[in-house]
């Protein structure tokens, strides 16, 4: 894997490819380049992928380049915490950006375009997890159907738990966010991926009151915290 | 256990400190890995993105069944698979298997209900074009590997499916 800086390079073309018949004015270059080298402290992901929605449309896709890799860990686990299998979830998650370019005119908010992709998101998923219910119960009804090409999505993360958490903090810490509510857990790892949390936009995704946002996941971290305490691990209180 | 456990928890009303955000950062680092996100859906979400800026409107297939890994970057490079898409009006199902050129993939791909369509593979560096035949199927030889999304043409509104890895 290389840099954000290759990688922004290397896609410029490929997200860029349909607009290459318009050169940017020199005006808007700049201003994009100035958005791009503000530093990232004083802005939020939100804020962010505002200035990536203004710059799409203007004709640049730099900005939306480099926020499709920064939000997708998020929009990845918004779906797959809606019980979505993670080869459905990749195809979600994919519809989920391509339906940004398709309403790309009709945000009329650009501080709502983080909201909009999450809400958005999270629909998809349930329709997915609706259809793979339907399709699970049309297979049960044919007699025929070969047992070999049933259900042959994974519905669980590759390799188990216990390879990737060998160490025994983490796997403490693991148990004890499994323990907390689901929303609770939904929460803590959205405010996670967001390096500065984004509450307008968690609120809708999840579908809590923005006001209460920041108080549950008070609540959650400091239940996540007795847990722990709990099973002996301290060094967090 | 419900949210309204969570009531009376000490601490809870504390603003967040700098212990809440290493808390954070090892929740995001464990999801990370427990549940990680595929390799190459980053560059799969961009093409799906510049893709969907050519086409104003379509119907999205959905993949019904692939094995294990398939459409990520990960795959296995030169084992036969096969892969179906779906959507209510139509199924693709494709088999890939190695070309005769060196990092080429050949795909047979059947459409059902059967019908003489023009089968765009759209890729990144440009469009591979056939017409599936009365049986509904298609060849397309020695395409070069790499990402790629299948576009059927119909009538009113054209098909595709997400972006795979061939």
């Amino acid at each position: 894997m290389g840099g954000p800086g290759a990688r922004r390079g290397a896609y410029h073309g490929a997200l860029g490819s349909w607009q290459t018949s318009e050169a940017p004015r020199a005006s808007e270059h700049e201003a994009a380049r100035g958005e791009m080298t503000s530093p990232a402290e004083t802005e939020s992901l939100g804020d962010r992928a505002a200035a990536a929605l203004v710059g799409y449309r203007e004709g640049h896709a730099e900005l939306m380049s480099e926020f499709v890799r920064e939000a997708t860990p998020m929009l990845w686990h918004t779906v797959r915490a809606q019980g979505v299998p993670r080869e459905v979830a990749d195809d979600v998650v994919q519809q989920t950006w391509a339906a940004l370019v398709a309403h790309v005119e009709s945000i009329t908010e650009p501080q709502a375009t983080l909201k909009w992709l999450l809400v958005t998101a999270r629909r998809a998923a349930w329709e997915a997890v609706r259809k793979g219910r339907a399709d699970d119960h049309r297979r049960t009804e044919l007699p025929d159907d070969d047992a070999d090409t049933a259900a042959t999505l994974p519905d669980t993360a590759p390799g188990p738990e216990a390879e990737v958490l060998r160490d025994e903090r983490d796997r403490m810490l693991w148990t004890a966010l499994q323990q907390l509510p689901g929303r609770c857990q939904e929460l803590l790892r959205l405010v996670s991926l967001a390096d500065r949390p984004d509450y307008r936009s968690i609120s809708a995704a999840i579908g809590m009151p923005v006001g209460s946002i920041g108080a549950t996941r008070g609540r959650c971290l400091a239940k996540l915290r007795a847990v722990l305490t709990e099973q002996g691990e301290t060094s967090w209180t | 256990m419900d949210m309204t456990d969570l009531d009376g928890v000490v601490g809870a009303d504390d603003p967040l400190d700098a212990s809440d955000v290493a808390l954070l950062e090892r929740v995001a680092e464990l999801s990370g890995r427990v549940d990680p996100v595929p390799e190459g859906l980053v560059e799969r979400s961009r093409f799906a993105m510049t893709l969907a800026g050519l086409e104003s409107e379509v119907m999205e297939l959905m993949v019904l069944e692939a094995p294990a890994g398939t459409v990520r970057s990960d795959a296995p490079p030169l084992e036969t698979r096969t892969i179906t898409f779906t959507h209510e009006r139509l199924t693709v199902m494709i088999a890939l298997s190695p070309g005769d050129e060196p990092r080429t993939v050949r795909v047979d791909g059947w459409l059902a209900p059967a019908e003489t369509l023009t089968v765009v593979l759209r890729r990144p560096d440009g469009d591979h074009r056939t017409t599936a035949d009365d049986d509904g199927r298609f060849v397309l030889e020695n395409v070069p590997r790499g990402l790629a999304s299948l576009l059927v043409e119909q009538d009113d509104l054209p098909i595709t499916t997400p972006v795979i890895e061939l």
